[in-house]
């Protein structure tokens, strides 16, 4: 087979293009904000043998193939939900994946398919992600992997039973459907490229580019992965049930040409619902993707460089434990492990190296019965410090995660009966740094119905933290205020059932992130400007930075008398800064 | 007389049209960046000396212009304060959370300042809810004080936008009362005026980008209606908007920021006019300049609008003629990726300054022109031979590029044409087929510098025939200018559920905004019979984040029949998603649409004799080999007259360039139109 590189690097951008197109598609057709407002949904596009060629996360069809092998037909679409079934290719009940063949002239040609977010599968509470679950038994409906379509022809039955098992059928349903428009996009554009360059030319250009990504990640880990182990612990709070920190860490080196991640010294699995079962292709991903990133973000991001990386899971912990552990609010250890991962690789490149960021995805969820008794389910994901990096400062109250963005707050106005009293970020949450780590938020929510709270977050006692002289970043926490009342009490980070009643106000503070680089090198311009935002307080702007603001700017001489006092205390700065960790770390 | 004036980075372009003889004249004068009024001055007086006219004689002049685009990309704008409901001071910092993909895309990413900065936001004790219930009153003392401590520190405009001001404006207009008292001098945009719609981000950032440009926009056309009348001349000048309408410059000065796709709108309007004019109802518009492209679809003749569009890095909810830019042109930068050897076109551009390497001004690195001329598809002198190209330069440029990865300098040329093309095949596919639309039944428009050159290698590919080259391709945009017309939207947000709904208050809404349309014609000075006026409601199905924008037809309107309207909105909703469902409907938004009719532009065709347009022949490469191909000069071509492909059409500012296994044909109206060989008329 003749691949001319023209040809191929067409071939590489109608599949990006379709790509994108796939989000779009379901951007405008799913109705739940989660997905639509939040972008809670991963597209891809596979090759015959199920390797992600395009896409975001990947590496799940083969563990579905298992179960179906060569048993598949144009028109075929199939769903599945059960992170069990599929090997942890998703990772909790609430993400429904779809996924259907790519036939172009009766051959097999590839595979589309898309996960997204769902707020509700069932299980014992709203948005089925009990924060003190035992087993995934209490976690809603879990569906393996069987067609929905079948030859083109729905499979009412099944979507009866799935839809039936939910608080939210009409979203769900209509979420569903625009996960299969986005695959089926997908479908008509591959066989588009088929038509148009050879069916032949299409196969060996997606293996001609997982090629050229394998031999591009081959140079990195030459370049950058050392033959010396290095390793990097990191905690999760809690699992939810009053256990914890939960340990998790990486040790990273190079064997000849393999990169060796192992998780060996990982923690058990715990017996709340933070395990994070991760499928080892997912794994692989994962590091390849943080190097990409790292290096050369134009890298066509896929998995065809698989076999140049070997990851150790211990079986039994937190990231890979055994049925039926509880999965539901994996976020948090989802998160650790891409802090493990920075905190490894930047200690050998400092311009791969990225502070902690606010290490979840904080969940706020509120039901009840509006004023006209309709049930009402508000599913909101927050956002906090992104940490700081080479490139510059991290960002106040944004998406660690990626193209997820803010619900509207008139939007959740309009449709639920909350107000948002103010939205802000948390003032010297951010860790100084020469980039200074993002802040993290506060929401105050004041509810005008009685109902039902859930919360999810973590980094309440461990903090993020800074990397190279960068200062770790501010905690979470998460407050009530009852109606009529001005003390806030405490709530824990993760709960469920929280009874409020109208009137109440819920004040919820994501963590920050940490900086990065020595803060005493940070221009004084900039921290004065960070002052006057109200994001870092004057007398922080002292301890942190050596900096002295009068009147909204920096004072010269002051600072630089301060600055070479602390420096003379401090002597060189230390790579990383952790901050107050509990005492039973 | 009217003349269009399209401001570009580069050139100035002009196009005067008489409407007692139909003659048209055309100018091309650089662009002055600094202050674009002395381009568009010098313009004036070239195009009347072409035509020998005083600039007096021109009746209309119809501007299409940057500069608010220009203000906000390059950061330019005025220093703007902003006034917000406590507890949402940091709306812009916060914007959407948003950060790139795929994972970890925050790693590289950049995020520019906000146009208004926290150093002049202010918070105002007050609230609304999302119904219009006051929340907590407006405490006029503390708002005061903070007007007076922000409008006395040298801000030049102020933004005013408080939540849910959509639902109900009172505290914003009162507080444009007391800044009005205070400070008379200072411009104010309310929210509830520029954009009254939900979502706080998107209404107040959209409200600041019109403060932002305001003063640059007032300075620029305080400069260039001075410097006309210092020329003597009383035309009225009018402003188009991103909609492709016309509005006054004291309108322009007001809100800015609907000029922000000013620019683009030319073109899109001049594909409508042919459209009309040729009877093709489905066209797409494939404008490429030097630095990017801009296509557009053309549905029934009527161009497609959009609700919002973005202005760098930030978006604008303005209504916009629906164009889809991409970072492809002529001076587009060709590379080899370091660690995979994959062959990149832009998005980084030579531009005007260095330019491509054929342009011997300094540049080094090949761009897309350059692989048009290492092709020979660019015809070694420019226009009309004041303009030598550097020929071995760019051979020797691209075929350095092309060895790294072990092809030939034509295949690396070849190679360069193709992926450019195929990011512009990117952003057409994403306004036809993305919207369920067949691209094989529409035929392509290709106009810009470079639209010609690269027109039919996409139709090629898409099958989308004929390729219309217009009579004057280079001015394409300035045409659409003098066919615009008087154009104004008035929009009542209407948030209700189909259920359960009040057909009376629909209806009543309506009619009041087509009063108020009528008044607006009626103060543009529209003559009655140029008048029209059409109804749009806004729908989606419950709690979707996207309006489908549903048109009241003539007959939905005489039975007021609103279930006919829901019903369209389903077929509509399956038409471009594929999908229905049974959830309830809502309605979001009415809007009134006025419009002033503006007079077709008649242009008498030049008589030449037929067979008299072959100027030579020079050797360009297609499919793989060199073939001697027969140039023809543009302006020899009668209507009638046929060419078989390969062949190269040269003209003053572009080349059109007629692929092997191709015939083109010039129609009645001087337009040349490409087919592929087999295909019967």
């Amino acid at each position: 087979m003749q691949l001319d590189p023209v040809t191929l690097d067409l071939i590489e951008n109608a599949l990006k293009n379709a790509r994108f197109e796939m989000d779009e598609v379901v951007r405008r057709v799913s109705l739940s904000p989660v997905i639509r407002e939040q972008h809670d949904e991963f597209p891809m596009i596979c090759d015959a043998a199920g390797r992600m060629v395009v896409g975001q996360f990947g590496s799940y069809i083969p563990g579905v193939l298992e179960r179906y092998g060569a048993d598949l037909a144009d028109g075929d679409v199939f769903i599945w939900n059960d992170p069990y079934a599929c090997k942890g290719s998703i990772s909790h009940n609430n993400d429904w994946c779809v996924m259907l063949p790519v036939f172009h002239q009766g051959t097999l040609v590839g595979f589309s398919s898309i996960f997204g977010h769902m707020i509700d599968v069932g299980g014992k509470v709203p948005g089925s992600m009990p924060a003190d679950a035992r087993t995934i038994w209490e976690e809603g409906l879990r569906v393996p992997p069987v067609r929905i379509y079948e030859g083109g022809r729905l499979n009412q039955g099944v979507l009866d039973i799935m839809l039936n098992n939910s608080r939210t059928p009409d979203t769900n349903r209509s979420d569903m459907m625009a996960l299969i428009a986005g695959c089926r996009t997908a479908a008509v554009r591959v066989c588009e490229i088929c038509d148009r360059f050879g069916q032949d030319v299409y196969v060996a250009a997606c293996q001609a580019l997982l090629d050229r990504t394998r031999r591009a990640m081959a140079v990195l880990i030459a370049k950058y992965i050392p033959q010396v182990p290095v390793s990097f612990t990191d905690y999760v709070d809690d699992d939810g049930r009053g256990n914890g920190p939960f340990r998790m860490t990486l040790s990273i080196y190079r064997d000849g040409d393999i990169a060796v991640f192992d998780w060996t010294g990982t923690d058990a699995q715990a017996e709340g619902p933070i395990n994070f079962l991760i499928h080892e292709g997912l794994c692989k991903l994962f590091f390849g993707v943080y190097m990409i990133m790292a290096y050369d973000p134009e890298i066509l991001f896929n998995e065809g460089f698989y076999d140049l990386f070997r990851v150790v899971l211990p079986e039994g912990s937190l990231l890979n434990p055994r049925f039926p552990a509880a999965l539901g609010n994996r976020l948090n250890t989802h998160t650790r492990f891409f802090d493990c991962q920075a905190g490894a690789l930047g200690q050998q490149a400092p311009h791969l190296s990225m502070a902690a960021g606010y290490g979840t995805s904080p969940h706020f969820i509120y039901t009840g019965q509006d004023a006209d008794g309709r049930y009402f389910q508000l599913m909101e994901l927050l956002f906090g410090g992104v940490p700081g990096r080479p490139r510059g400062d991290g960002f106040d109250g944004h998406a660690w995660w990626p193209l997820f963005s803010a619900t509207p707050l008139e939007y959740i106005e309009n449709y639920y009966p909350v107000i948002v009293e103010s939205y802000r970020p948390v003032r010297d949450s951010g860790g100084a740094g020469l980039h200074r780590g993002g802040c993290g938020i506060e929401k105050i929510y004041r509810v005008l119905a009685a109902g039902d709270v859930s919360i999810h977050d973590d980094r309440e006692t461990v903090p993020p933290w800074g990397i190279n002289g960068g200062l770790h970043g501010g905690t979470s926490s998460k407050h009530i205020i009852r109606a009529g009342s001005d003390t806030p009490e405490s709530v824990p980070s993760k709960i469920d059932n929280l009874k409020v009643m109208p009137g109440d106000r819920v004040v919820f503070r994501t963590a920050g992130s940490g900086g990065w680089g020595d803060p005493l090198e940070r221009p004084p311009a900039s921290v004065a400007r960070d002052v006057r935002y109200g994001v870092v307080s004057a007398e922080r702007a002292a301890t942190d930075y050596g900096v002295i603001v009068v009147g909204g700017q920096a004072d010269a001489a002051a600072t630089e008398a301060l600055r070479a006092t602390q420096l003379q205390a401090r002597g060189p700065a230390s790579k990383f800064d952790f901050g107050p960790r509990p005492q039973t770390i | 007389m009217r003349l269009g004036i399209d401001v570009g980075g580069t050139f100035t372009d002009l196009l005067l049209h008489d409407d007692a003889t139909g003659r048209t004249w055309q100018a091309k004068t650089p662009s002055t960046p600094a202050d674009q009024s002395v381009g568009v001055l010098e313009g004036i007086r070239l195009i009347s000396r072409i035509a020998g006219i005083t600039p007096n004689d021109i009746r209309l002049v119809l501007h299409g212009t940057t500069v608010a685009t220009n203000a906000v990309l390059e950061g330019k704008g005025a220093r703007v304060g902003l006034l917000v409901t406590e507890g949402f001071e940091y709306v812009l910092h916060l914007a959407k959370s948003w950060t790139p993909g795929p994972l970890f895309g925050w790693i590289i990413m950049d995020k520019p300042e906000p146009p208004a900065s926290l150093d002049d936001t202010r918070a105002i004790a007050e609230r609304m809810d999302a119904k219009g219930n006051v929340l907590r009153a407006l405490d006029v003392a503390q708002a005061t004080a903070a007007i007076d401590a922000l409008c006395g520190s040298g801000i030049e405009a102020l933004t005013i936008s408080l939540m849910h001001a959509y639902a109900n404006p009172a505290h914003e207009r009162a507080l444009g009362e007391i800044v009005a008292r205070r400070f008379p001098d200072l411009p104010v945009s309310l929210s509830s005026d520029i954009l009254p719609e939900f979502r706080e981000y998107d209404r107040t950032i959209t409200t600041v980008i019109n403060d932002y440009v305001r003063p640059v926009m007032r300075r620029y056309l305080s400069r260039i209606e001075g410097r006309m009348a210092a020329e003597g001349m009383t035309a009225r000048l009018h402003i188009v908007r991103s909609d492709g309408g016309l509005m006054s410059a004291a309108a322009a000065a007001e809100r800015p920021v609907h000029t922000v796709l000013s620019g683009p709108a030319g073109g899109v309007t001049s594909t409508v006019m042919l459209a009309r004019q040729t009877g093709r109802a489905r066209l797409l518009g494939f404008d490429m300049g030097g630095t990017s492209t801009d296509v557009c679809v053309v549905l029934d003749g009527e161009p497609v609008v959009s609700r919002t569009t973005e202005v760098g890095s930030f978006p604008a909810k303005v209504p916009t003629l629906d164009v889809r830019s991409v970072g492809a042109g002529g001076g587009s930068i060709a590379e080899v990726a370091d660690l995979t050897g994959s062959l990149r076109v832009g998005p980084r551009s030579a531009g005007a300054q260095p330019g491509p390497v054929a342009y011997g001004r300094g540049g080094t690195e090949p761009a897309v022109s350059d692989a048009n001329v290492v092709l020979g598809y660019l015809s070694p002198t420019l226009l009309d031979g004041s303009m030598q190209l550097d020929v071995e330069a760019a051979r020797r440029a691209v075929g350095a590029l092309g060895a790294r990865i072990g092809l030939t300098p034509e295949q690396a040329a070849q190679g360069i044409l193709d992926i450019a093309n195929e990011t512009m095949l990117g952003a057409l596919r994403v306004i036809t087929v993305q919207r369920g639309l067949d691209p094989r039944d529409f035929g392509i428009v290709a106009f810009g510098g470079a639209g010609p050159l690269h027109g039919n290698a996409l139709a090629a590919v898409l099958g989308c025939y004929p390729v219309i080259v217009p009579p004057r391709p280079g001015v394409f945009s300035a045409l659409g200018f003098v066919q615009s017309e008087f154009k104004n939207e008035f929009t009542q947000t209407l948030i209700r559920t189909a259920a359960a709904l009040d057909e009376a208050e629909v209806w009543r809404t309506v009619d009041d905004l087509s009063v108020r349309a009528t008044a607006w014609l009626e103060a543009e000075h529209i003559p009655t019979g140029d008048r029209r006026l059409s109804a749009v409601i806004d729908m989606r199905y419950e709690q979707q984040g996207f309006e489908v924008a549903v048109a009241l037809t003539d007959a939905a309107m005489a039975a007021r029949d609103l279930a006919a309207v829901i019903a369209q909105y389903h077929r509509d909703h399956e038409r471009m998603y594929g999908v229905r469902f049974a959830v309830p409907v809502e309605l979001v938004a009415v809007r009134v649409i006025a419009a002033g009719r503006t007079p077709g532009l008649r242009e008498v065709a030049p008589q030449v004799a037929p067979g008299t347009s072959r100027t030579g022949s020079r050797p360009c490469f297609f499919a793989g080999a060199w073939h001697d191909t027969p140039t023809h000069d543009r302006t020899r071509l009668p209507p009638g007259a046929t060419l078989t492909g390969p062949a190269i059409v040269d003209q003053y500012d572009t080349t059109t360039v007629i692929l092997p296994g191709h015939r083109a044909e010039v129609d009645a109206f001087g337009n040349l139109l490409i087919w592929p060989a087999t295909e019967a008329k």
